[in-house]
Protein backbone atom coordinates (compact mmCIF):
# COMPACT_ATOMS: atom_id res chain seq x y z
CA UNK A 1 0.00 0.00 0.00
CA UNK A 2 1.03 3.82 -0.62
CA UNK A 3 1.87 6.15 1.86
CA UNK A 4 -0.45 9.57 1.51
CA UNK A 5 2.19 11.12 3.97
CA UNK A 6 6.05 10.48 4.86
CA UNK A 7 7.56 12.71 8.12
CA UNK A 8 11.32 11.61 8.18
CA UNK A 9 13.75 12.93 11.00
CA UNK A 10 11.40 15.58 11.94
CA UNK A 11 12.51 18.19 14.60
CA UNK A 12 9.91 21.13 16.09
CA UNK A 13 9.87 22.90 19.26
CA UNK A 14 8.84 26.09 21.37
CA UNK A 15 11.95 28.51 22.04
CA UNK A 16 15.48 27.27 22.16
CA UNK A 17 14.93 23.61 22.79
CA UNK A 18 13.41 20.56 20.95
CA UNK A 19 10.20 19.26 21.40
CA UNK A 20 10.43 16.82 18.58
CA UNK A 21 14.06 15.32 18.44
CA UNK A 22 13.63 13.24 14.98
CA UNK A 23 10.17 11.77 14.26
CA UNK A 24 9.92 9.39 11.11
CA UNK A 25 6.74 8.21 10.29
CA UNK A 26 4.65 6.57 7.28
CA UNK A 27 0.82 7.35 6.87
CA UNK A 28 -0.50 4.43 4.82
CA UNK A 29 -2.91 5.68 2.06
CA UNK A 30 -6.84 4.47 3.61
CA UNK A 31 -5.48 3.86 6.76
CA UNK A 32 -6.24 5.18 10.62
CA UNK A 33 -3.31 5.86 12.60
CA UNK A 34 -3.31 6.77 16.08
CA UNK A 35 -0.81 8.27 18.02
CA UNK A 36 -0.31 8.05 21.79
CA UNK A 37 1.82 8.70 24.46
CA UNK A 38 2.31 10.18 28.02
CA UNK A 39 1.19 13.96 28.42
CA UNK A 40 4.42 16.21 27.07
CA UNK A 41 5.64 13.49 24.50
CA UNK A 42 5.39 15.74 21.52
CA UNK A 43 2.19 14.31 20.28
CA UNK A 44 0.35 18.13 19.50
CA UNK A 45 3.41 20.16 18.63
CA UNK A 46 4.14 16.50 16.30
CA UNK A 47 0.19 17.38 14.43
CA UNK A 48 0.48 21.13 14.57
CA UNK A 49 3.64 21.09 12.93
CA UNK A 50 2.08 19.03 10.41
CA UNK A 51 -0.16 21.45 10.65
CA UNK A 52 2.15 24.04 10.05
CA UNK A 53 1.44 26.02 12.86
CA UNK A 54 4.83 25.19 13.68
CA UNK A 55 7.94 25.58 11.66
CA UNK A 56 10.16 22.14 11.29
CA UNK A 57 13.46 22.86 12.64
CA UNK A 58 14.59 20.22 10.05
CA UNK A 59 13.47 16.81 8.61
CA UNK A 60 11.02 16.65 5.81
CA UNK A 61 7.15 16.41 5.37
CA UNK A 62 5.98 15.18 2.75
CA UNK A 63 2.01 14.76 1.31
CA UNK A 64 2.55 11.85 -1.97
CA UNK A 65 5.67 12.90 -2.63
CA UNK A 66 4.88 17.07 -2.51
CA UNK A 67 7.32 18.74 -0.03
CA UNK A 68 5.26 20.69 2.49
CA UNK A 69 8.03 22.11 4.67
CA UNK A 70 8.01 25.50 2.90
CA UNK A 71 3.85 25.75 2.77
CA UNK A 72 1.90 28.12 5.28
CA UNK A 73 -0.80 26.26 6.80
CA UNK A 74 -3.39 27.72 5.01
CA UNK A 75 -1.81 25.85 1.61
CA UNK A 76 -1.17 23.07 3.05
CA UNK A 77 -5.03 22.67 3.58
CA UNK A 78 -5.54 23.91 0.49
CA UNK A 79 -3.09 20.82 -0.59
CA UNK A 80 -5.20 17.86 1.55
CA UNK A 81 -4.42 18.55 4.67
CA UNK A 82 -7.08 18.79 7.02
CA UNK A 83 -6.68 19.55 10.89
CA UNK A 84 -9.25 19.75 13.59
CA UNK A 85 -7.70 20.93 16.45
CA UNK A 86 -8.00 19.79 20.12
CA UNK A 87 -9.87 23.30 21.27
CA UNK A 88 -10.75 26.82 20.19
CA UNK A 89 -12.12 24.18 17.33
CA UNK A 90 -14.74 26.58 15.97
CA UNK A 91 -14.95 30.66 15.60
CA UNK A 92 -17.30 30.92 18.37
CA UNK A 93 -18.42 34.26 17.77
CA UNK A 94 -19.66 32.99 14.25
CA UNK A 95 -22.98 31.13 13.30
CA UNK A 96 -22.61 27.67 12.72
CA UNK A 97 -23.27 28.69 8.97
CA UNK A 98 -20.64 31.22 8.91
CA UNK A 99 -18.02 28.81 10.12
CA UNK A 100 -19.12 26.31 7.56
CA UNK A 101 -18.92 28.73 5.02
CA UNK A 102 -15.67 29.50 5.56
CA UNK A 103 -14.64 26.52 5.21
CA UNK A 104 -15.75 26.24 1.92
CA UNK A 105 -15.04 29.39 0.77
CA UNK A 106 -10.78 29.05 2.12
CA UNK A 107 -9.96 25.95 2.36
CA UNK A 108 -10.42 25.36 -1.32
CA UNK A 109 -11.07 22.20 -3.26
CA UNK A 110 -8.38 20.26 -3.81
CA UNK A 111 -9.69 18.42 -7.20
CA UNK A 112 -11.38 15.08 -5.13
CA UNK A 113 -15.04 16.03 -5.44
CA UNK A 114 -17.20 18.10 -3.23
CA UNK A 115 -16.79 18.39 0.37
CA UNK A 116 -18.51 15.60 3.11
CA UNK A 117 -19.45 17.84 5.38
CA UNK A 118 -23.32 17.51 4.60
CA UNK A 119 -23.26 14.11 4.12
CA UNK A 120 -22.03 13.32 7.36
CA UNK A 121 -23.18 15.89 9.59
CA UNK A 122 -26.89 16.42 8.13
CA UNK A 123 -27.79 17.45 12.20
CA UNK A 124 -26.02 20.62 11.87
CA UNK A 125 -28.71 21.57 9.93
CA UNK A 126 -31.35 23.23 11.95
CA UNK A 127 -28.29 24.99 14.09
CA UNK A 128 -26.98 27.15 10.92
CA UNK A 129 -28.65 30.07 12.45
CA UNK A 130 -27.38 29.25 16.82
CA UNK A 131 -23.81 31.01 17.35
CA UNK A 132 -21.25 28.33 16.94
CA UNK A 133 -19.89 29.34 20.91
CA UNK A 134 -23.63 27.87 22.22
CA UNK A 135 -23.51 25.03 20.58
CA UNK A 136 -22.84 21.87 22.97
CA UNK A 137 -19.51 19.95 23.34
CA UNK A 138 -20.91 17.39 21.13
CA UNK A 139 -22.29 19.63 18.51
CA UNK A 140 -19.34 21.67 18.51
CA UNK A 141 -16.78 18.80 17.49
CA UNK A 142 -19.26 17.61 15.23
CA UNK A 143 -19.36 21.43 13.52
CA UNK A 144 -15.71 21.25 13.90
CA UNK A 145 -15.39 17.96 11.86
CA UNK A 146 -17.73 19.12 9.83
CA UNK A 147 -15.55 22.23 8.40
CA UNK A 148 -12.73 20.32 8.43
CA UNK A 149 -14.18 17.74 5.57
CA UNK A 150 -15.97 20.46 4.03
CA UNK A 151 -13.86 19.52 0.91
CA UNK A 152 -12.45 16.49 0.90
CA UNK A 153 -8.82 16.42 2.74
CA UNK A 154 -6.67 13.08 1.56
CA UNK A 155 -5.70 13.26 5.21
CA UNK A 156 -7.79 14.38 8.63
CA UNK A 157 -5.58 15.21 11.81
CA UNK A 158 -7.42 15.04 14.83
CA UNK A 159 -6.34 16.45 17.96
CA UNK A 160 -7.73 14.71 20.81
CA UNK A 161 -11.23 14.61 19.17
CA UNK A 162 -12.86 12.77 22.27
CA UNK A 163 -11.49 15.11 24.90
CA UNK A 164 -14.24 16.90 27.31
CA UNK A 165 -16.75 14.39 25.86
CA UNK A 166 -19.07 12.40 27.58
CA UNK A 167 -18.47 8.51 26.39
CA UNK A 168 -21.90 8.57 24.60
CA UNK A 169 -20.75 11.53 22.81
CA UNK A 170 -17.20 9.75 22.51
CA UNK A 171 -18.75 6.50 21.09
CA UNK A 172 -20.48 8.38 18.36
CA UNK A 173 -17.16 10.97 17.73
CA UNK A 174 -15.33 7.97 17.23
CA UNK A 175 -17.83 6.51 14.59
CA UNK A 176 -18.09 9.38 13.15
CA UNK A 177 -13.81 9.02 12.55
CA UNK A 178 -15.19 5.44 11.33
CA UNK A 179 -17.61 6.86 8.39
CA UNK A 180 -14.93 9.48 7.31
CA UNK A 181 -12.12 6.85 7.06
CA UNK A 182 -14.51 4.77 5.16
CA UNK A 183 -15.10 7.29 2.49
CA UNK A 184 -11.69 7.52 1.55
CA UNK A 185 -9.79 9.86 4.10
CA UNK A 186 -6.73 8.76 5.37
CA UNK A 187 -6.62 10.16 9.45
CA UNK A 188 -4.17 10.50 11.55
CA UNK A 189 -5.30 10.86 15.52
CA UNK A 190 -3.42 12.25 18.64
CA UNK A 191 -6.04 10.70 21.26
CA UNK A 192 -5.26 10.15 25.21
CA UNK A 193 -8.44 7.44 25.88
CA UNK A 194 -6.13 4.97 23.65
CA UNK A 195 -8.12 2.44 24.10
CA UNK A 196 -11.04 3.44 22.74
CA UNK A 197 -9.27 5.16 19.77
CA UNK A 198 -7.39 2.39 19.29
CA UNK A 199 -10.49 -0.04 18.71
CA UNK A 200 -10.55 2.08 15.40
CA UNK A 201 -7.39 2.30 14.47
CA UNK A 202 -5.20 0.22 12.22
CA UNK A 203 -1.88 1.32 13.73
CA UNK A 204 -0.44 2.75 16.42
CA UNK A 205 2.93 4.82 17.37
CA UNK A 206 3.60 5.24 20.70
CA UNK A 207 5.71 8.77 21.16
CA UNK A 208 7.81 9.16 24.48
CA UNK A 209 10.49 12.22 24.93
CA UNK A 210 10.02 13.44 20.89
CA UNK A 211 10.76 10.69 19.77
CA UNK A 212 9.04 7.04 18.50
CA UNK A 213 9.31 4.43 20.76
CA UNK A 214 7.14 2.04 18.90
CA UNK A 215 4.90 1.67 16.27
CA UNK A 216 2.93 -1.46 14.98
CA UNK A 217 -0.89 -2.85 14.57
CA UNK A 218 -3.18 -1.05 16.89
CA UNK A 219 -5.00 -4.22 17.49
CA UNK A 220 -1.58 -5.66 19.22
CA UNK A 221 -1.33 -2.60 21.41
CA UNK A 222 -4.79 -3.51 22.44
CA UNK A 223 -3.24 -6.41 24.42
CA UNK A 224 -0.24 -4.78 25.91
CA UNK A 225 -0.19 -2.92 29.65
CA UNK A 226 -0.04 1.28 27.74
CA UNK A 227 2.05 2.05 30.91
CA UNK A 228 4.72 -0.77 30.26
CA UNK A 229 4.86 1.02 26.36
CA UNK A 230 4.88 4.32 27.15
CA UNK A 231 8.36 3.47 29.23
CA UNK A 232 9.58 0.97 27.25
CA UNK A 233 9.06 -2.04 28.82
CA UNK A 234 7.03 -3.82 26.12
CA UNK A 235 7.90 -2.91 22.46
CA UNK A 236 6.01 -3.83 19.67
CA UNK B 1 -34.31 68.47 21.43
CA UNK B 2 -31.94 70.19 19.31
CA UNK B 3 -29.00 69.15 22.10
CA UNK B 4 -30.36 65.85 21.08
CA UNK B 5 -30.02 66.11 17.52
CA UNK B 6 -26.70 67.72 17.47
CA UNK B 7 -25.43 64.67 20.28
CA UNK B 8 -27.28 62.25 17.77
CA UNK B 9 -24.27 64.02 14.53
CA UNK B 10 -21.41 64.16 16.74
CA UNK B 11 -22.91 60.45 17.83
CA UNK B 12 -22.85 59.52 14.17
CA UNK B 13 -19.91 61.25 13.52
CA UNK B 14 -17.80 59.08 15.49
CA UNK B 15 -19.16 55.90 14.25
CA UNK B 16 -16.96 55.41 11.49
CA UNK B 17 -13.60 56.00 13.19
CA UNK B 18 -15.03 53.81 16.15
CA UNK B 19 -15.92 51.40 14.08
CA UNK B 20 -12.15 51.79 12.49
CA UNK B 21 -11.11 51.18 16.04
CA UNK B 22 -13.08 48.18 17.01
CA UNK B 23 -11.75 46.72 13.16
CA UNK B 24 -8.84 47.03 13.58
CA UNK B 25 -8.33 45.67 17.58
CA UNK B 26 -10.61 42.58 16.62
CA UNK B 27 -8.31 41.29 13.94
CA UNK B 28 -4.29 43.08 15.28
CA UNK B 29 -5.23 43.06 18.85
CA UNK B 30 -4.14 46.53 19.68
CA UNK B 31 -5.49 49.77 20.74
CA UNK B 32 -4.26 51.86 17.88
CA UNK B 33 -3.99 55.42 18.83
CA UNK B 34 -3.05 57.06 15.44
CA UNK B 35 -6.64 56.65 14.61
CA UNK B 36 -6.89 60.45 15.54
CA UNK B 37 -4.12 61.86 13.00
CA UNK B 38 -4.92 59.44 10.15
CA UNK B 39 -8.35 61.13 10.53
CA UNK B 40 -6.43 64.68 10.43
CA UNK B 41 -4.03 63.71 7.50
CA UNK B 42 -6.81 62.35 5.48
CA UNK B 43 -9.04 65.37 5.76
CA UNK B 44 -6.20 67.78 4.78
CA UNK B 45 -5.57 65.68 1.94
CA UNK B 46 -9.07 66.39 0.82
CA UNK B 47 -8.96 69.57 1.70
CA UNK B 48 -6.12 70.00 -0.37
CA UNK B 49 -7.90 68.15 -3.53
CA UNK B 50 -11.10 70.36 -2.44
CA UNK B 51 -9.69 73.96 -1.49
CA UNK B 52 -6.93 73.97 -3.27
CA UNK B 53 -7.65 72.26 -6.79
CA UNK B 54 -10.71 72.95 -7.15
CA UNK B 55 -12.48 68.83 -6.70
CA UNK B 56 -15.95 68.74 -5.71
CA UNK B 57 -15.66 67.75 -2.14
CA UNK B 58 -17.48 64.48 -2.57
CA UNK B 59 -14.67 63.69 -5.14
CA UNK B 60 -12.43 64.56 -2.97
CA UNK B 61 -13.09 62.77 0.17
CA UNK B 62 -13.59 59.40 -2.33
CA UNK B 63 -10.40 59.84 -3.21
CA UNK B 64 -8.91 60.64 0.10
CA UNK B 65 -10.56 57.81 1.29
CA UNK B 66 -8.98 55.65 -1.37
CA UNK B 67 -5.42 57.24 -0.80
CA UNK B 68 -5.59 56.80 3.13
CA UNK B 69 -6.98 53.02 2.71
CA UNK B 70 -3.83 52.62 0.92
CA UNK B 71 -1.35 54.78 3.03
CA UNK B 72 -2.39 52.26 5.73
CA UNK B 73 -1.48 49.20 4.29
CA UNK B 74 2.23 50.91 3.72
CA UNK B 75 2.11 52.37 6.92
CA UNK B 76 1.73 48.71 8.63
CA UNK B 77 4.32 47.09 6.30
CA UNK B 78 6.74 49.76 8.08
CA UNK B 79 5.59 50.66 11.69
CA UNK B 80 3.54 47.36 12.93
CA UNK B 81 4.34 44.78 10.48
CA UNK B 82 8.03 44.49 11.81
CA UNK B 83 6.92 44.71 15.87
CA UNK B 84 4.01 42.44 15.75
CA UNK B 85 5.42 39.45 17.12
CA UNK B 86 6.50 41.85 20.21
CA UNK B 87 2.79 42.10 21.68
CA UNK B 88 -0.15 44.91 21.94
CA UNK B 89 1.96 46.73 24.12
CA UNK B 90 4.74 48.00 21.61
CA UNK B 91 2.39 47.90 18.88
CA UNK B 92 0.27 50.83 21.16
CA UNK B 93 3.38 52.92 21.95
CA UNK B 94 4.09 52.66 18.66
CA UNK B 95 0.94 53.85 17.40
CA UNK B 96 1.34 56.68 19.79
CA UNK B 97 4.80 58.01 18.15
CA UNK B 98 2.97 57.27 15.15
CA UNK B 99 0.05 59.88 15.76
CA UNK B 100 2.39 62.42 16.96
CA UNK B 101 4.46 62.23 13.54
CA UNK B 102 1.26 61.90 11.19
CA UNK B 103 0.05 64.98 13.44
CA UNK B 104 3.14 67.36 12.81
CA UNK B 105 3.41 66.30 9.20
CA UNK B 106 -0.43 67.90 8.70
CA UNK B 107 0.89 70.98 11.21
CA UNK B 108 4.13 71.29 8.96
CA UNK B 109 2.15 71.48 5.82
CA UNK B 110 -0.73 73.70 6.64
CA UNK B 111 -0.10 75.24 9.98
CA UNK B 112 -2.24 76.12 13.20
CA UNK B 113 -4.63 78.13 11.63
CA UNK B 114 -8.25 76.57 11.40
CA UNK B 115 -9.53 75.73 8.17
CA UNK B 116 -12.67 75.09 6.32
CA UNK B 117 -13.51 72.68 3.46
CA UNK B 118 -15.28 74.47 0.38
CA UNK B 119 -19.09 73.62 0.23
CA UNK B 120 -21.82 75.70 -1.32
CA UNK B 121 -23.91 77.44 1.78
CA UNK B 122 -27.25 76.70 1.79
CA UNK B 123 -29.46 77.87 4.39
CA UNK B 124 -30.53 75.66 7.06
CA UNK B 125 -33.93 73.97 7.53
CA UNK B 126 -36.13 73.27 10.76
CA UNK B 127 -37.86 69.79 11.46
CA UNK B 128 -40.08 70.26 14.51
CA UNK B 129 -38.28 72.93 16.00
CA UNK B 130 -34.35 71.07 15.20
CA UNK B 131 -32.13 73.28 13.27
CA UNK B 132 -30.48 71.32 10.39
CA UNK B 133 -28.07 72.12 7.97
CA UNK B 134 -27.16 70.48 4.69
CA UNK B 135 -23.62 69.55 6.35
CA UNK B 136 -26.00 67.76 9.13
CA UNK B 137 -27.30 66.17 7.01
CA UNK B 138 -25.09 64.64 4.71
CA UNK B 139 -23.47 62.85 7.86
CA UNK B 140 -25.78 61.20 8.79
CA UNK B 141 -26.44 60.06 5.16
CA UNK B 142 -22.55 59.38 4.43
CA UNK B 143 -22.37 57.64 7.80
CA UNK B 144 -25.61 55.28 6.89
CA UNK B 145 -24.43 54.33 3.55
CA UNK B 146 -20.60 53.25 5.11
CA UNK B 147 -22.79 51.32 8.23
CA UNK B 148 -24.49 49.45 5.46
CA UNK B 149 -21.44 48.91 3.30
CA UNK B 150 -19.84 47.67 6.77
CA UNK B 151 -22.40 45.14 7.60
CA UNK B 152 -22.98 43.95 4.22
CA UNK B 153 -19.47 43.09 4.22
CA UNK B 154 -18.75 41.77 7.37
CA UNK B 155 -21.72 39.16 7.19
CA UNK B 156 -22.26 38.77 3.82
CA UNK B 157 -18.87 38.53 2.18
CA UNK B 158 -16.01 35.79 2.02
CA UNK B 159 -13.36 38.82 3.20
CA UNK B 160 -15.61 40.39 5.76
CA UNK B 161 -16.19 36.97 7.11
CA UNK B 162 -12.33 36.12 7.32
CA UNK B 163 -12.23 39.31 8.87
CA UNK B 164 -14.34 38.49 11.95
CA UNK B 165 -12.78 34.73 11.88
CA UNK B 166 -9.36 35.94 12.15
CA UNK B 167 -10.63 38.29 15.08
CA UNK B 168 -12.53 35.58 16.49
CA UNK B 169 -9.35 32.65 16.80
CA UNK B 170 -6.44 33.78 14.51
CA UNK B 171 -4.97 29.90 14.71
CA UNK B 172 -7.85 28.59 13.67
CA UNK B 173 -8.40 30.94 10.87
CA UNK B 174 -4.81 29.71 9.38
CA UNK B 175 -6.26 25.91 9.36
CA UNK B 176 -9.09 26.95 7.89
CA UNK B 177 -7.48 28.26 4.74
CA UNK B 178 -7.23 31.89 5.85
CA UNK B 179 -4.12 33.39 4.82
CA UNK B 180 -3.34 36.11 7.55
CA UNK B 181 -1.54 38.65 6.08
CA UNK B 182 -4.26 39.37 2.94
CA UNK B 183 -7.48 39.76 5.85
CA UNK B 184 -4.65 42.24 7.89
CA UNK B 185 -4.00 44.18 4.73
CA UNK B 186 -7.88 44.36 3.80
CA UNK B 187 -8.68 45.34 7.18
CA UNK B 188 -6.08 48.07 6.94
CA UNK B 189 -7.21 49.66 3.82
CA UNK B 190 -10.97 49.07 5.12
CA UNK B 191 -9.85 51.18 8.36
CA UNK B 192 -7.83 53.36 6.49
CA UNK B 193 -11.22 54.23 4.18
CA UNK B 194 -13.17 55.01 7.79
CA UNK B 195 -11.17 56.74 8.97
CA UNK B 196 -10.71 59.37 6.03
CA UNK B 197 -14.32 59.90 5.69
CA UNK B 198 -14.69 60.05 9.43
CA UNK B 199 -11.68 63.29 9.45
CA UNK B 200 -13.98 64.82 6.28
CA UNK B 201 -17.09 64.74 8.73
CA UNK B 202 -15.23 65.93 11.71
CA UNK B 203 -13.89 68.46 9.07
CA UNK B 204 -17.23 69.88 7.64
CA UNK B 205 -19.08 69.96 11.37
CA UNK B 206 -16.17 71.56 13.01
CA UNK B 207 -12.89 72.66 11.34
CA UNK B 208 -10.22 71.50 9.89
CA UNK B 209 -6.74 72.01 12.03
CA UNK B 210 -3.78 69.43 13.30
CA UNK B 211 -5.84 68.10 16.24
CA UNK B 212 -8.85 67.50 14.96
CA UNK B 213 -8.52 63.86 15.16
CA UNK B 214 -6.86 63.84 18.89
CA UNK B 215 -9.31 65.71 19.94
CA UNK B 216 -11.99 62.87 18.67
CA UNK B 217 -9.77 60.18 20.05
CA UNK B 218 -10.98 59.24 23.96
CA UNK B 219 -14.54 59.71 22.38
CA UNK B 220 -13.85 57.07 19.96
CA UNK B 221 -12.23 54.63 21.98
CA UNK B 222 -14.87 55.28 25.03
CA UNK B 223 -17.00 54.21 21.87
CA UNK B 224 -15.48 51.35 20.87
CA UNK B 225 -15.46 50.23 24.03
CA UNK B 226 -18.95 50.85 25.25
CA UNK B 227 -19.75 48.88 22.15
CA UNK B 228 -17.23 46.08 22.69
CA UNK B 229 -14.10 46.28 21.13
CA UNK B 230 -14.29 43.69 18.61
CA UNK B 231 -17.31 44.37 17.86
CA UNK B 232 -18.61 46.69 14.65
CA UNK B 233 -22.30 46.60 16.25
CA UNK B 234 -21.01 47.82 19.33
CA UNK B 235 -19.11 50.42 18.19
CA UNK B 236 -22.06 51.95 16.45
CA UNK B 237 -24.18 51.69 19.33
CA UNK B 238 -21.42 53.03 21.43
CA UNK B 239 -20.80 56.07 19.19
CA UNK B 240 -24.02 56.82 19.44
CA UNK B 241 -24.32 56.48 23.17
CA UNK B 242 -21.36 58.73 23.75
CA UNK B 243 -22.22 61.31 21.46
CA UNK B 244 -25.49 61.92 23.03
CA UNK B 245 -24.59 61.70 26.55
CA UNK B 246 -21.76 64.02 25.69
CA UNK B 247 -24.03 66.44 24.12
CA UNK B 248 -26.72 66.45 26.48
CA UNK B 249 -24.31 66.67 29.56
CA UNK B 250 -23.66 70.31 28.49
CA UNK B 251 -27.17 70.98 29.77
CA UNK B 252 -26.03 70.40 33.56
CA UNK B 253 -22.36 71.05 33.40
CA UNK B 254 -19.97 73.16 31.78
CA UNK B 255 -19.02 72.45 28.09
CA UNK B 256 -16.02 72.67 29.09
CA UNK B 257 -16.19 69.29 30.64
CA UNK B 258 -17.68 67.86 28.02
CA UNK B 259 -14.83 65.49 27.63
CA UNK B 260 -15.20 64.11 31.26
CA UNK B 261 -18.21 62.03 30.08
CA UNK B 262 -16.22 59.66 28.13
CA UNK B 263 -13.41 59.03 30.47
CA UNK B 264 -16.11 58.14 32.98
CA UNK B 265 -18.01 56.04 31.01
CA UNK B 266 -14.02 54.00 29.84
CA UNK B 267 -14.31 53.93 33.74
CA UNK B 268 -17.62 53.03 34.42
CA UNK B 269 -17.36 49.85 31.63
CA UNK B 270 -14.12 48.66 32.51
CA UNK B 271 -14.58 48.59 36.66
CA UNK B 272 -18.40 47.14 35.48
CA UNK B 273 -18.64 45.44 32.06
CA UNK B 274 -14.87 45.30 30.72
CA UNK B 275 -16.24 43.36 27.28
CA UNK B 276 -18.58 46.35 26.82
CA UNK B 277 -22.56 46.00 25.80
CA UNK B 278 -21.50 43.77 23.02
CA UNK B 279 -18.42 42.12 23.42
CA UNK B 280 -17.49 38.51 24.27
CA UNK B 281 -15.89 38.28 27.85
CA UNK B 282 -11.88 37.83 27.09
CA UNK B 283 -10.46 34.46 28.08
CA UNK B 284 -7.14 33.86 28.18
CA UNK B 285 -5.85 30.80 26.62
Amino acid sequence: MTNVLNVAGLHAGYGAGDILKGIDVALEKGRIVTMIGPNGSGKSTFIKTLAGLLPARQGTIELEGERLNDLSAPKRVRAGVSYVPQEYNVFRNLTVLENLKIAREFMGVNGSGPGLAEELFPDLRSHYKKQAGNLSGGQRQMLAFACALAVRPRVLMLDEPSAGLSPILMSAVFDKVKQVNAMGVSILMVEQNAREALRISDTCIVLAGGRVRSCGPAEVVLGLDLKNLYLGADAL
Amino acid sequence: MQTLFNGIITGVIMTLPALAVTLLFGVLKFPNFAVGAMMTVAAYLAFALNAQLGWPLVVAAGVAALAMGFACIAIDQVTFKPLRERGAITLMVASLGLGFILENIARFAYGNAARGFVVELARPFRFADVRMNHEQMTTIAVASVAMAAMYVLLTRLPMGRAMRAVADNPALALVRGIESPRVIRWTWFIAGMLLAVGGVLIGMDRALEPPMGSNYLISVFAAAILGGLGSPLGAFVGALVIGVVSELSTLVVAPNYRIGVPLVAIAVILVFRPQGLFGQPYIRR
